[in-house]
C-alpha cells in the first residue's frame, strides 16, 4: 500500500527539509574551508554567515545583460530546485514515512537527475555571454558521461530489493546494508553525484577557470537561488545515498529518522569537502575516465550483484 | 500600519545583517599592488569574486594605467548595485581615471578592509549612492547593414554586427566544421595578471588560435614598482633579503595555482605562511608539500598540462620555468655572493605545470634554507641576478622572455588547460603591464 502526504503538506515538508539541507551544507563547506586554510578557530560566524550572506544576496540588484533571455535566467534556477525538490521527495525518512513513495520511486530519482543537465544548459544560455554559454557546453559533455554511471550503481541497488520503490530498497538492507554488500556501488554513487551537483573538483560549469561559469553574470537573487538550488541538489543527492546505500532508517538504538539524517550528514560532509580537498579535474581525462572506468565497473557492480542473487 | 512598520523593522535587520556578511569585492590589481591584492584573500571580512557581476565594490589598488580606460569604465559598469569604488593607493601617484569614492592611503591591510567594509555598510544603508554608468546606454558600434542578414558577413556567418565578431565556421580537431568564435579574454580576467588581453578563436572548450594583444609601442610606458629584486640592480642587497622575498613569491604564486584550481582554502593557507615565513623556516615548506600532494594538485590536475619543449625555452633564461625542464640553468651560480654558500640550482624534470609548481615549492624551502645561513652577505650589484621569475637586468624583464611563448602553447588546448598553463607561467602583473608591442606577430588594439 503506496501511501502519500496531502500536496500541501507534502510542498511545506520538502520546503523545510531543503532549507534545512542547504543551511547544513553551508555550514559544512564554511567549517570544512576554514580547518583546511589552517584558520583555528571556528567561531560562531560560521553559523552566522550564511544567513547574512542570504540577506546580502536580497539586497543586491539582479544584474541584466544586453539581451539576455530573461524567462530562461528567471526558470533555470527553479527549475534545478525543482527537481532537487522532486528527488528529495520520494526519499524515505522512516519506514512507511515518505513524502511520495511511488512503485517507481527510483526512476522518479533518476528523471530528476537527468533534467538537471536542462537546467544548468539554460541558465549558462540566458545571460547571453561568453563564460556562462562556455559552462553550459561543457557541463552537456560531463553530465552525458557521468550520468550513465550514476544510474548504474543506482539501478544496482534495486536488483536485492526486487523493486523500484525506494522504501522497498531500503527494506531489503535489513540484514546487509548494500555498502556491504556492493562495494564498489558507493564510490562511484559519491564521485558522479558530486559531478552532478557540480561541486567542488567536478564544479566544471561554474567552474573557476571559467570565472563563474554558468553563474558570472548572476547577481542578487539570481544568484541565491542558483547557490540555494545546487546546494540543495547536494543535499537530494546525500539523502538518496544514505537512503539507497547505508540503510536509511535501519540502525540500532536511535529511531529511524535520526539515523536517516546522521547517514545523510555523514555522506553530506565528505561531498561538501572534496571542494576543499580535491584540485578541479580536468574535463577530457574525467570524461574519458567516466565512459572507459566508471561505466564499466557499475557494469561489473550490476553483474555481480545480479549473479549474487540468482 | 502594523504591517509597515514590520516591514520596515525587517528591511532594517536584513541590512544589519548583510552589512555584517564578507563584502564582495572584485579587485584591480594595478602597478606595485599584485602582491597586496593577492593577500587579501585570507582576510575573513572580504569575499574576493571572480566577475564584477557578483560584486558590489569596485577596488582599485596602486597605479592602474590610463590607457586601461574604456575596459575599466566598462567594468565598473558591469557591476551589482549598489555599488562604488575604491583607491587603495599603495604609493602611487596617479589616480585611476573612473570616478571613486574612497581613497585608502594607509597600506595596512586591516585599515582598507576598514574602508571597504565600511563604505559597503553606508551602500547598503543609502548614506553613498550607487555609482552610475561610466558609458552611455548604446551599442558600442554600429550594425552594419550589409550582407544577406544585414550582419556585414557572408551566408550566416561572419561579421561584426554591433562591433562583435559572430561566430564563424571552421574545421575542429576532429574534422568537422563547428562554430568557431572570437573573443578577447582581458584586461581585467581575474586568473591572469591585470593587463594581460588574449584574442582567442574557441570552438566550444577548446582554444583553437590564441594571439596577444598589447598596447602599441607609443603608449608611454608605466614605471615598474620597486621590490628587493629591482633594488639589487643598482644597490647591494642582503642574499637573506633576496631569498626570503623570493621564497614568498613563489609560495604566492602556488596559491594563485591553487585559486584557479578551486582550492581556495588552501590558497588562504599557503598565503598565511607567505606572510608569517621567516629565514630557515623550510620545514613548514615541507609541510606544505604534504598536504598540496593529498589535493592532486601535484598530480592528475597538473600532470602532463602545458608541456613546453624544451628547444623553445633556449635563451628565455626563465627561472623555474627553465629549470622545470631539466635545464640547470640560474644565475645565480655565477654569483659569487652565492657561490660561497655552496649554491646549487634545484631542477626538475616534465617541463609542465606539475613540474613548475613542484620547482617553485622545492625553490621555497630552498630559499628559507639559503636565507637562514646567508647571514650578512651582500649580492653585489655588477653581479648577474636570478629573480623569482628568470633573470633580472635593466630593460630586460622575464615577461618580455615568457609572455611570447603563449600564443603556440595555448593552441589546441581546452580552456580550463589553457588557464592552468598562463598561471603555471607566474607573469608578474607589473612586467606584463610594462610590455608593449614591438613586434609584428602582437596584435595591436
Amino acid at each position: 500500500m503506496r501511501t502519500y502526504l496531502a500536496p500541501g503538506v507534502a510542498v511545506a515538508s520538502v520546503a523545510v527539509v531543503m532549507a534545512v539541507g542547504v543551511y547544513a551544507v553551508a555550514v559544512i563547506d564554511g567549517i570544512a574551508g576554514r580547518l583546511a586554510s589552517g584558520a583555528g578557530r571556528i567561531g560562531v560566524s560560521v553559523m552566522l554567515d550564511p544567513p547574512r550572506t542570504v540577506a546580502l544576496l536580497l539586497m543586491q540588484r539582479r544584474h541584466r545583460t544586453e539581451r539576455a533571455d530573461g524567462p530562461g535566467w528567471a526558470i533555470a534556477p527553479a527549475l534545478l530546485g525543482g527537481l532537487a525538490a522532486t528527488a528529495l521527495a520520494v526519499v524515505p525518512v522512516a519506514r512507511g514515512t515518505a513524502v511520495a513513495d511511488p512503485s517507481t520511486g527510483f526512476v522518479v530519482f533518476a528523471t530528476a537527475i537527468a533534467f538537471v543537465m536542462i537546467a544548468v544548459f539554460l541558465h549558462g544560455w540566458s545571460p547571453n555571454s561568453l563564460f556562462p554559454l562556455i559552462g553550459a557546453y561543457r557541463y552537456g559533455a560531463q553530465a552525458l558521461s557521468l550520468q550513465i554511471p550514476f544510474l548504474l550503481a543506482m539501478l544496482a541497488t534495486a536488483l536485492p530489493a526486487e523493486s523500484l520503490a525506494v522504501m522497498d530498497i531500503v527494506e531489503a538492507q535489513g540484514d546487509l546494508w548494500n555498502v556491504v554488500r556492493q562495494p564498489l556501488g558507493l564510490p562511484i554513487y559519491l564521485v558522479v553525484g558530486v559531478g552532478v551537483s557540480f561541486w567542488g573538483p567536478l564544479n566544471l560549469p561554474d567552474g573557476a577557470d571559467l570565472v563563474g561559469g554558468t553563474s558570472a553574470e548572476d547577481a542578487g537573487t539570481d544568484r541565491l537561488a542558483w547557490e540555494f538550488a545546487r546546494a540543495a541538489m547536494l543535499f537530494a543527492v546525500a539523502a538518496m545515498g544514505a537512503a539507497a546505500f547505508l540503510g536509511g532508517w535501519w540502525g540500532p538504538l536511535l529511531p529511524g529518522p535520526v539515523w536517516m539524517a546522521l547517514k545523510t550528514l555523514c555522506l553530506l560532509v565528505v561531498m561538501v569537502a572534496t571542494r576543499h580537498l580535491v584540485a578541479r579535474v580536468r574535463i577530457e581525462p574525467f570524461v574519458v575516465a567516466c565512459w572507459t572506468m566508471f561505466i564499466p565497473l557499475a557494469l561489473v557492480n550490476i553483474f555481480v550483484s545480479g549473479a549474487l542473487l540468482l | 500600519m502594523a504591517g509597515a512598520c514590520a516591514a520596515v523593522g525587517l528591511s532594517a535587520a536584513a541590512r544589519r545583517a548583510a552589512s555584517r556578511a564578507p563584502v564582495p569585492v572584485f579587485p584591480v590589481a594595478g602597478i606595485g599592488a599584485r602582491r597586496e591584492m593577492d593577500d587579501l584573500l585570507v582576510e575573513p571580512r572580504l569575499r574576493i569574486v571572480d566577475t564584477p557581476a557578483a560584486a558590489n565594490v569596485l577596488l582599485l589598488a596602486g597605479e592602474v594605467p590610463n590607457a586601461l580606460v574604456a575596459e575599466l569604465a566598462l567594468l565598473h559598469d558591469g557591476l551589482s548595485h549598489p555599488r562604488t569604488s575604491l583607491w587603495w593607493t599603495l604609493g602611487a601617484g596617479v589616480a585611476p581615471v573612473i570616478p571613486f569614492s574612497v581613497e585608502v592611503r594607509d597600506s595596512d591591510p586591516s585599515a582598507l578592509v576598514d574602508a571597504v567594509v565600511d563604505a559597503h555598510r553606508r551602500l547598503l544603508t543609502g548614506e553613498l549612492a550607487s555609482s552610475s554608468p561610466q558609458l552611455p546606454d548604446e551599442d558600442g558600434a554600429p550594425w552594419r547593414g550589409v550582407g544577406p542578414y544585414g550582419q556585414g558577413g557572408t551566408g550566416m556567418t561572419g561579421g561584426v554586427p554591433y562591433g562583435r565578431p559572430m561566430a564563424g565556421v571552421a574545421p575542429d580537431r576532429d574534422g568537422l566544421r563547428l562554430d568557431q568564435l572570437t573573443v578577447r579574454i582581458g584586461p581585467f580576467f581575474a586568473r591572469f595578471p591585470t593587463g594581460l588581453v588574449l584574442e582567442l578563436r574557441l570552438q566550444g572548450d577548446v582554444v583553437q588560435e590564441a594571439q596577444l594583444v598589447l598596447p602599441p609601442s607609443d603608449v608611454p610606458t608605466a614605471r615598474v614598482a620597486s621590490t628587493p629584486f629591482s633594488d639589487a640592480l643598482h644597490v647591494p642587497v642582503r642574499v637573506s633579503v633576496l631569498e626570503l622575498e623570493r621564497a614568498r613569491s613563489h609560495l604566492r604564486s602556488i596559491a594563485s595555482t591553487l585559486v584557479s584550481h578551486q582550492l581556495g582554502s588552501l590558497a588562504r593557507r599557503v598565503l598565511h605562511l607567505a606572510r608569517q615565513v621567516r629565514p630557515g623556516d623550510d620545514e613548514e615548506v615541507e609541510r606544505l608539500h604534504r598536504v598540496l600532494r593529498r589535493s592532486q594538485i601535484l598530480g592528475w590536475a597538473t600532470s602532463g598540462v602545458g608541456h613546453i619543449a624544451s628547444d623553445r625555452l633556449e635563451g628565455t633564461a626563465a627561472g623555474p620555468i627553465l629549470r622545470a625542464s631539466g635545464i640547470a640553468r640560474d644565475e645565480r651560480t655565477d654569483d659569487p655572493a652565492y657561490v660561497g654558500l655552496g649554491f646549487e640550482p634545484i631542477v626538475h624534470e616534465g617541463s609542465d605545470a606539475r613540474a613548475r609548481l613542484a620547482q617553485r615549492l622545492a625553490e621555497a624551502r630552498h630559499s628559507l634554507e639559503l636565507a637562514g645561513r646567508a647571514g650578512d652577505i651582500d649580492h653585489d650589484p655588477e653581479s648577474p641576478l636570478e629573480s623569482p621569475r628568470g633573470r633580472l637586468a635593466a630593460d630586460d624583464l622575464p615577461a618580455q622572455r615568457i609572455l611570447p611563448l603563449i600564443p603556440a602553447l595555448l593552441a589546441g588546448m581546452e580552456w580550463g588547460d589553457a588557464v592552468s598553463t598562463v598561471v603555471s607561467l607566474d607573469l608578474d602583473t607589473d612586467e606584463v603591464l610594462a610590455m608593449r608591442a614591438t613586434d609584428s606577430e602582437f596584435l595591436v588594439p
